[in-house]
């Protein structure tokens, strides 16, 4: 068994809990190990997103908590969160979401900045990030004069600058053409063996649920079913 | 890296960058050169009234100011003179004796006032001799002549080497007359003065009024004259043993510094308006740079940028906003009011008539004082200050997933 990174107890998320509750999430237990390449799918409202957005920090459950690498990150302060989010966890989002004025090197540099690292070690790290993208020449490009397929690259070039344990990707592949979607999924799966690591992302796309080594399953915010292969 | 991103986020959406930044331009041009000329002619206005009459600071004989007789003139000597002029912040001090007498010239006669001065002392301090459009100056101490202003001159119809016959009444109701050549002609700033003043030395004065050793007042100036009242204070303090009084010209002139003040008010409340006029402008497009990308913050912020950073980030776009336009207005402004330093605005027609009947010169002088840039500046600052307040309420608000999905 690979060390736990993800330890999410019983989370629930109700909105408006005083009228008429909604339930988005409701007691979901999910434990996921270091270098898992897991797929959480289900029909849209199923509450993939939130699920997503909940492990990664970016919302808080109504009730359980959420332990990623030791922390409970449920616990936490805001401030404390953001942190925790730069250092631990890569986020690569459906719509790419790159910052438009920055070139590529400079969207990947922004995280390294965040976290302070000197800028000899940015750049580096920046180019190194962008030659494993294969978007070599595409450094000084902004992402208006990228392709989304090239954009989602730098996305996940940004995702991995910051060095961290997980990357989250809410439906990474939804607005990729079937080549951009199939060479960034191969670059996902390479960098889950090369560097072991841990990959989870929301999807819709049976060409990801195909490559997902295991694929939980959620409907009306419950894991109907969590199967390994 | 901030400051990259801020400056190319505000060119993101140029028009709006240019208009927002185009009406802080023009505010600043209209705010600008509004406090230049306002504070440029009521310097030059200061500086006609006070440097050729009271002087900034006046001493005189306790008394004296109540009842401005030659009765009430006090004794002056060199010893007293540099004591004064040893005290902090004055530049220089004179000796006056003012008085008043009936002129008579070309078969004329008129009332006015005269000014006993030390020649060499009165132009080193307010450049009299560079007033003389006509003539020349006091040689000496000992010039028996009289310089007077061109109003009455014009009067009179004299000009230099004519003669004026003046009349009054000297120490202890001595009869004084005498006959004075007449050596120049002055241009002076206020019109008041042109029509009713004329200087003759001061041994002259004291001869003619048979008040040897007697002045009637004590001018000083100043090293800087914003620094009035505390060299006023310590002149009362260090000479609080002699009978003397210490005024400054704000207290010799009071209707003059509440007109000043109160025009300044006016001015200021215009510059005010114009400025919340520019305020709200700038706020609007600050709220639109803030709301349009509360996506983009809310990406920013799940990829671990503090909100701290992000409002720090608006508030550069806002300072590259308004100061872009404020530094293209400001040096713009500079050049506008450095060529009318030079070439200063003359009335003419009924405007110079309207302004001879106040007693103000009518010329509009521009001041290049630095404070007029260092407060608008300032302004700016604040304004930028005050605009992003709200919207960094709304960013330190902004929970991520909501803004993401926004």
């Amino acid at each position: 068994m690979g060390k736990t990174v993800i330890d999410a107890h019983n989370i629930s998320k109700i909105y408006d809990k005083d009228k008429i509750p909604v339930y988005a999430i409701q007691d979901v237990h999910l434990h996921i190990e270091a270098g898992e390449f897991t797929a959480i799918v289900g029909p849209s409202g199923s509450g993939k997103s939130t699920l997503l957005n909940i492990i990664g920090g970016l919302d808080s459950p109504s009730y359980g908590n959420v332990i990623l690498d030791g922390t409970d990150i449920t616990a936490l302060s805001e401030n404390e969160l953001i942190n925790f989010r730069l250092n631990n966890i890569g986020f690569v989002f459906q719509a790419f979401n790159l910052v438009p004025v920055l070139t590529s090197k400079e969207n990947i540099s922004f995280v390294m900045l965040l976290q302070k690292k000197s800028k000899e070690e940015r750049n580096k790290r920046a180019e190194d990030l962008l030659i494993e993208v294969g978007l070599k020449d595409k450094m000084d490009s902004r992402p208006g004069e990228l392709s989304g397929g090239q954009q989602q690259r730098v996305g996940v070039a940004r995702a991995l600058a910051s060095r961290p344990k997980i990357i989250l990707a809410d439906e990474p592949t939804a607005n990729l053409d079937s080549v951009s979607a199939a060479n960034l999924l191969d670059l996902m799966l390479k960098l889950n063996k090369e560097e072991n690591m841990t990959f989870i992302f929301s999807t819709h796309d049976q060409r990801v649920i195909d490559k997902a080594r295991r694929v939980v399953t959620l409907v009306d915010g419950k894991i109907t079913s969590d199967v390994t292969r | 890296m901030l400051i990259t991103i801020a400056w190319r986020n505000i060119w993101r959406n140029k028009r709006r960058t240019l208009i927002t930044s185009g009406s802080v331009f023009f505010a600043i041009i209209l705010a600008v050169i509004m406090r230049s000329s306002t504070d440029g002619v009521y310097e030059g206005m200061i500086e006609n009234v006070v440097s050729f009459s009271s002087g900034y600071i006046q001493v005189h004989q306790k008394g004296y100011w109540e009842e401005r007789s030659i009765e009430n003139a006090m004794k002056i000597n060199t010893n007293l003179l540099s004591k004064f002029e040893k005290q902090e912040g004055v530049s220089k001090c004179t000796a006056r004796l003012e008085s008043f007498a009936l002129a008579s010239g070309n078969g004329k006669t008129k009332g006015m006032a005269f000014i006993g001065i030390e020649p060499a002392k009165e132009q080193m301090l307010n450049g009299l001799a560079n007033k003389i459009s006509k003539g020349r100056y006091l040689m000496s101490e000992n010039d028996n002549g009289i310089v007077l202003g061109e109003g009455l001159a014009n009067y009179f119809k004299i000009k230099p080497g004519d003669s004026l016959v003046l009349i009054s009444q000297g120490y202890h109701a001595a009869s004084a007359a005498a006959i004075f050549p007449v050596r120049g002609i002055l241009s002076l700033g206020s019109p008041q003065l042109n029509d009713n003043l004329a200087y003759i030395s001061l041994h002259q004065a004291q001869q003619f009024l048979s008040a040897d050793s007697l002045c009637t007042s004590v001018s000083f100036y100043l090293s800087n004259v914003k620094k009035l009242d505390p060299v006023a204070n310590s002149l009362r303090s260090a000479f609080s043993n002699l009978p003397i009084e210490v005024m400054t010209w704000k207290e010799m002139m009071p209707e003059m510094d509440q007109f000043i003040t109160a025009d300044k008010s006016g001015h200021l409340i215009i510059i005010g308006i114009l400025y919340l006029v520019i305020s709200f402008g700038l706020y609007g497009t600050v709220l639109m740079m803030t709301y349009e990308r509360r996506h983009e913050f809310g990406i920013l912020v799940s990829i671990g940028m503090k909100k701290s950073k992000l409002i720090t980030l608006v508030f550069f776009e806002t300072m590259f906003v308004a100061f872009f336009g404020a530094l293209l207005g400001m040096i713009t402004s500079f050049g506008i009011i450095l060529y009318f330093v030079f070439y200063p605005i003359r009335f003419s027609g009924k405007l110079k008539e309207v302004y001879v009947q106040f007693g103000i010169e009518p010329v509009i002088n521009m001041s290049l004082s630095s404070n007029i840039f260092y407060y608008q500046a300032l302004i700016i600052f604040l304004l930028a200050l005050a605009v992003t307040i709200y919207p960094s309420f709304k960013i330190f608000k902004l929970k991520p997933v909501e803004a993401m999905r926004s």
